[in-house]
């Protein structure tokens, strides 16, 4: 049952099929979850707390026995081995290192579970604290260690038996903000140089975005939306993905006018002229969604028939990079708008109250059927 | 209380005894209260019942099992008790020990009871009986079951001396089979056998010691039990034959397999050359609070028909010679509770020793027993 | 003059000193204090029916008379060096077979669901509501010739002639394990409840079975609780004195009962005080080293 792609010839890791996981007799944390990851792929489970993600990479680890359906790596069903014959490895959120042993032991504890020979495990483990910057502090236990100096020998630790598959349960998750976002890149750039397939567990969309190559949104234990970053920001299917991911403004309206190549949908507060077909009737309720950075502000009325509306001032928070509005329409939505601070003086003097326009373009905007 | 840090000691161990009204001595005598500490299994009865109905008086009756134990609550002080029951030789020490304090004999006009031969024998411990009044008294000696004995010793005929049974290892070889109790004690185990050699039972001589040490050490693999109460129950069931233990003990567990119907056949012996009697004497404690209840329970135990209870209940002699009509004939006719007058005669009178021969008592009972 | 003492006085004890002061003025009252006393008797002598006192004032000098007779006499009888070793030897007995006991029992505690866990540690403590003293004897009743475990082996057809099991180390044994197993299952049970289940799925993760994940993770994280159970019964058992008396015999002679002996039997208050002392010296070197690697683990617990 090999995948099949068109596009691109990739050959297939992982391979999910049909997985199912009921707890309580009635609980379905993850209901009939079918995926294929690539070799070398960086694959994200994107969701809030309780949509499955974490069960899902359990059951890969197998610390869970899925209710049904398989898992393949490379080919083979390993949906009953226990988690100790996988050839899996897994950075666990809050990195679960060992407290009684240091970082050298830490590291080499799974490759003295395999007996590798001393000169060898010497060599890896050296190799591994030189690849996470961790050479100097071998002999230290993990309570000394910072927790950004904790992830990497959390992540040393993972990769030091060249696993098929690395798992990533929220890997940025307890480390503050700031060093988050240098850890991200840091972290890929390490799985690229091993080039190890990675499933990567989070709730935070900048850094599936960041980190991922493909993503797959949950929700209620099944895959919303599988795709790439750009697919998943850019065309969102549904007002849950288009929510979950960035901000957006959605227009609830219906459909007057469908063509193959725009359609026009009306709302209270203005008339869209979407530049993109979709599969739908005239009279049917869509939302339109629309990212706050594609609108533009005027304080003249724009001369065209639709894509615009006008607003008072409502707030205004001042970002340093760019600064996001908050219109208040006529129907009493708010409008979110961001604007780049192109020049150090392009706020335009709009202050509180102010009457103001805001137009869009009509590739600016998806229309959401579900 | 001679020394400052055994008081001190005292105001420590006083949460643990009767402290209601310790403070004021004079007022506590005024309370309906009565705390007696008598050995246990020791009184008839309706004893305490018939005395609070009479007089009012609330008693509160404790129980101890060893003269070590009520000696070493006397010597912390501050025990509350009114009444204690120590064996003569014990209350020797304490009365030298300044522990216990003078009856008022003026308020014990049954004291004229007592029969006077017991209170010369008394007055070697207490010069002038003025601080004991002897409850009842008994003697350590050998119990048999007389059946099973015959039947150990085969063809052996009884030794002329009764000690002889427990003393000398070509008997005791025999009896190992169905069963030797020892008490568990050296302050009874050691005397006996220096009883046994001959030589001064209450010795103050350390090498004597050693010498009951080395007749003692051949029979220890024959004894199989080392008890001072559980005795009573195993001889009377037929699991041990033979008991080096006291007199009315004895008595006791030949009444229980009478009225049991075990078919077991209990004697208490008297030894050819005397038993090793002892006296549980009366005492008023130095410091009791309530001294004068006190001297009206000894004067109630004096009645003889009192008296006579006890010994009805608990098969040992009392010393009051106006009780003896009313002690019941099966135990007044027993000539191993009320020895005849050569027996009597021959009664080892007990005496103390002083600290380092008892220390050398424990100390040899130990190795006896453990072989340490 | 007295507003400044006042004033001091109320510096001293406000706040963080007040509240340390009551449980230390507690622990002095009924640890230290008694400890004194029983320290002054072991440097006297007894008299007839007392102490005698080692202070003495008289003609305005203190006179301190120091015996140390009573740890000198140690030397002279080999009675006390055997039985402290054999009080060790039967503590050491009775603490590894509660540990190699406890230690699978608090474990599946500790695994247990936990809404039962209430209900098992509540089991663990349940003998606690009976009379210690009626716990040991029913040992007795068991272990005689003709108490229940030998009619049971001989209705087995097992043995044909009655086990001397009464009064011999094997009946101590029993009783010393039966009392004080709670006492290493409780700390164990908290310790082993504390531990990171995740610390056990990266061991397997990482490829050790669930044996290996027991003995290198599990074990060696449980080591404060192996050794504060290990404490509790070692150190009482050491001092033990009813559970030899009532089931020991002849060859399971141990400190307590020299100990009662000394009290009671020779009426020897300072020796006997002697005697505590010097087996509260030897209990504090187990806790001396523990508590030192208490210190030194404690900071290893959370990062």
């Amino acid at each position: 049952m090999a995948a099949v792609k068109d596009d691109v010839v990739l050959e297939d890791l992982l391979r999910i099929d049909g997985l199912i996981k009921v707890f309580d007799g009635s609980v379905r944390a993850v209901d009939n979850v079918s995926l294929t990851v690539a070799k070398g792929e960086i694959f994200a489970l994107l969701g809030s707390s309780g949509c499955g993600k974490s069960t899902l990479l359990r059951m890969l680890a197998g610390f869970e026995t899925p209710t049904a359906g398989r898992i393949y790596l490379s080919g083979k069903d390993i949906t009953d081995l226990p988690p100790y014959q996988r050839p899996i490895n897994m950075m666990f959120q809050s990195y679960a290192l060992f407290p009684h042993l240091n970082v050298w032991d830490n590291v080499a504890f799974g490759l003295r579970r395999d007996g590798m020979p001393k000169d060898e495990l010497a060599e890896r483990v050296e190799s591994m604290l030189k690849l996470v910057q961790l050479g100097k502090f071998a002999k230290r236990k993990p309570h000394q260690l910072s927790g950004g100096q904790q992830q990497r020998v959390a992540l040393a630790r993972s990769l030091a038996k060249r696993p098929k598959l690395l798992l990533l349960d929220e890997p940025l998750g307890a480390l503050d903000k700031k060093l988050r976002e240098s850890t991200q890149l840091e972290l890929v750039n390490i799985i690229e140089q091993v080039g190890v397939t990675c499933v990567l567990v989070t709730h935070d969309q900048e850094e599936a975005m960041t980190m991922a190559s493909r993503i797959a949104v949950m929700n209620e234990g099944y895959f919303l939306q599988i795709g790439t970053p750009d697919e998943i920001y850019e065309t969102p299917n549904s007002r849950l993905v288009a929510d979950f991911i960035g901000n957006v403004n959605i227009f609830e309206g219906e459909v007057v006018e469908d063509e193959a190549d725009h359609v026009t949908v009306r709302c209270p507060e203005c008339l869209h002229y979407v530049g993109h077909g979709i599969t739908g009737t005239p009279g049917m309720a869509v939302g339109v969604a629309l990212r706050p950075e594609k609108i533009h502000l005027s304080r003249e009325q724009p001369d065209k028939p639709h894509n615009w509306c006008a607003g008072d001032v409502a707030d205004i928070a001042y970002f340093g990079a760019h600064t996001t509005y908050h219109l208040t329409l006529v129907t009493g939505m708010t409008l979110k708008v961001q604007q780049p601070n192109l020049t150090r003086h392009s706020g335009q003097g709009l202050t509180w109250g102010d009457r103001i326009y805001a137009h869009w373009s009509q590739d600016a905007m998806v229309v959401l059927t579900q | 209380m001679k020394s400052p840090f055994s008081k001190r000691l005292a105001v420590v161990l006083a949460a643990a005894v009767v402290t209601a009204g310790l403070a004021s001595s004079a007022w506590a005598d005024k309370e309906k209260v009565l705390n007696i500490y008598n050995w246990s299994d020791y009184i008839a009865p309706d004893t305490i019942a018939n005395f609070e109905k009479e007089t009012g008086i609330k008693v509160r009756y404790d129980n101890f099992d060893s003269n070590e134990i009520l000696h070493a609550k006397l010597v912390a002080g501050q025990t509350g008790y009114d009444i204690v029951v120590p064996s003569s030789q014990w209350a020797k020490i304490q009365i030298q020990g300044g522990l216990l304090q003078k009856l008022d004999k003026s308020k014990l006009p049954n004291w004229k009871n007592l029969d006077p031969s017991l209170l010369t024998q008394l007055s070697k411990v207490d010069p002038g009986n003025q601080y004991l009044v002897d409850w009842l008294w008994g003697y350590t000696t050998v119990g048999i079951n007389v059946d099973k004995v015959k039947a150990a010793l085969g063809g052996m005929p009884m030794p002329d001396n009764a000690w002889e049974l427990v003393f000398n290892p070509k008997y005791m070889a025999k009896l190992k089979s169905c069963g030797v109790s020892f008490l568990d004690s050296p302050s009874e185990i050691l005397p006996a056998a220096l009883h046994y050699l001959g030589k001064p039972p209450y010795s103050q001589n350390v090498a004597d010691y050693n010498a009951a040490y080395n007749v003692l050490k051949p029979i220890r693999p024959y004894v199989t039990l080392f008890s001072s109460s559980g005795y009573i129950n195993d001889m009377a069931n037929g699991s041990i034959c033979v008991a080096l233990g006291w007199s009315g003990d004895i008595n006791i567990a030949r009444r229980r397999a009478i009225a049991n119907k075990s078919g077991q056949n209990i004697e208490a012996l008297v030894p050819k050359n005397g038993g090793l009697a002892f006296f549980d004497t009366m005492a008023i404690p130095v410091d009791a609070p309530h001294p004068e209840n006190a001297l009206m329970f000894i004067n109630y135990i004096l009645r003889p028909e009192v008296d006579a209870s006890l010994t009805n209940t608990v098969f040992y002699a009392n010393p009051n010679k106006a009780s003896l009509k009313y002690v019941t004939p099966v135990v007044a006719n027993n000539k191993t509770i009320f020895l005849s007058p050569e027996d009597q005669k021959k009664l080892v009178i007990p005496d103390a020793v002083n600290n380092d021969v008892r220390r050398v008592m424990t100390r040899l009972y130990t190795r006896f027993k453990t072989g340490v | 003059m007295l507003a400044r003492l006042i004033s001091r006085f109320r510096s001293v004890f406000r706040g963080r000193n007040a509240v340390i002061l009551v449980p230390m003025l507690w622990l002095f009252v009924l640890s230290a204090v008694p400890l004194l006393i029983v320290l002054n008797f072991s440097f006297s002598e007894m008299e007839i029916a007392s102490v005698a006192s080692i202070w003495k004032w008289a003609d305005d000098a203190l006179t301190i008379k120091i015996n140390l007779g009573n740890y000198l006499y140690f030397g002279q009888d080999p009675l006390y060096f055997d039985t402290y070793l054999s009080s060790l030897k039967f503590a050491a007995i009775t603490t590894l077979w509660c540990l190699a006991l406890g230690y699978p029992f608090a474990y599946f505690m500790a695994r247990a669901q936990a809404h039962l866990r209430p209900m098992l540690v509540m089991l663990v403590m349940l003998p606690f509501w009976t009379s210690f003293l009626l716990r040991i004897y029913a040992w007795k009743t068991l272990l005689v010739s003709n108490g229940l475990v030998n009619q049971l082996l001989m209705a087995l057809g097992v043995i044909h002639t009655p086990l001397q099991m009464m009064n011999t180390p094997f009946s101590l044994t029993i009783g010393m394990v039966y009392a004080y197993l709670p006492f290493m299952i409780l700390p164990l049970y908290a310790n082993l409840v504390k531990l990171d289940v995740r610390l056990l799925e990266a061991a397997a993760d990482l490829g050790a079975s669930p044996w290996k994940t027991f003995w290198l993770i599990t074990v060696p994280l449980s080591k404060r609780g192996i050794i504060a159970g290990s404490m509790l019964v070692f150190i009482p058992a050491v001092g033990e004195y009813v559970i030899p008396e009532l089931l020991g015999g002849p060859d399971t002679l141990m400190i307590g009962r020299v100990l009662w002996d000394e009290f009671f039997s020779n009426n020897d208050w300072p020796m006997a005080s002697a005697v505590t002392i010097v087996m509260i010296l030897l209990i504090l070197l187990p806790i001396t080293i523990f508590n030192k690697y208490n210190a030194e683990s404690k900071s290893e617990e959370q990062a």
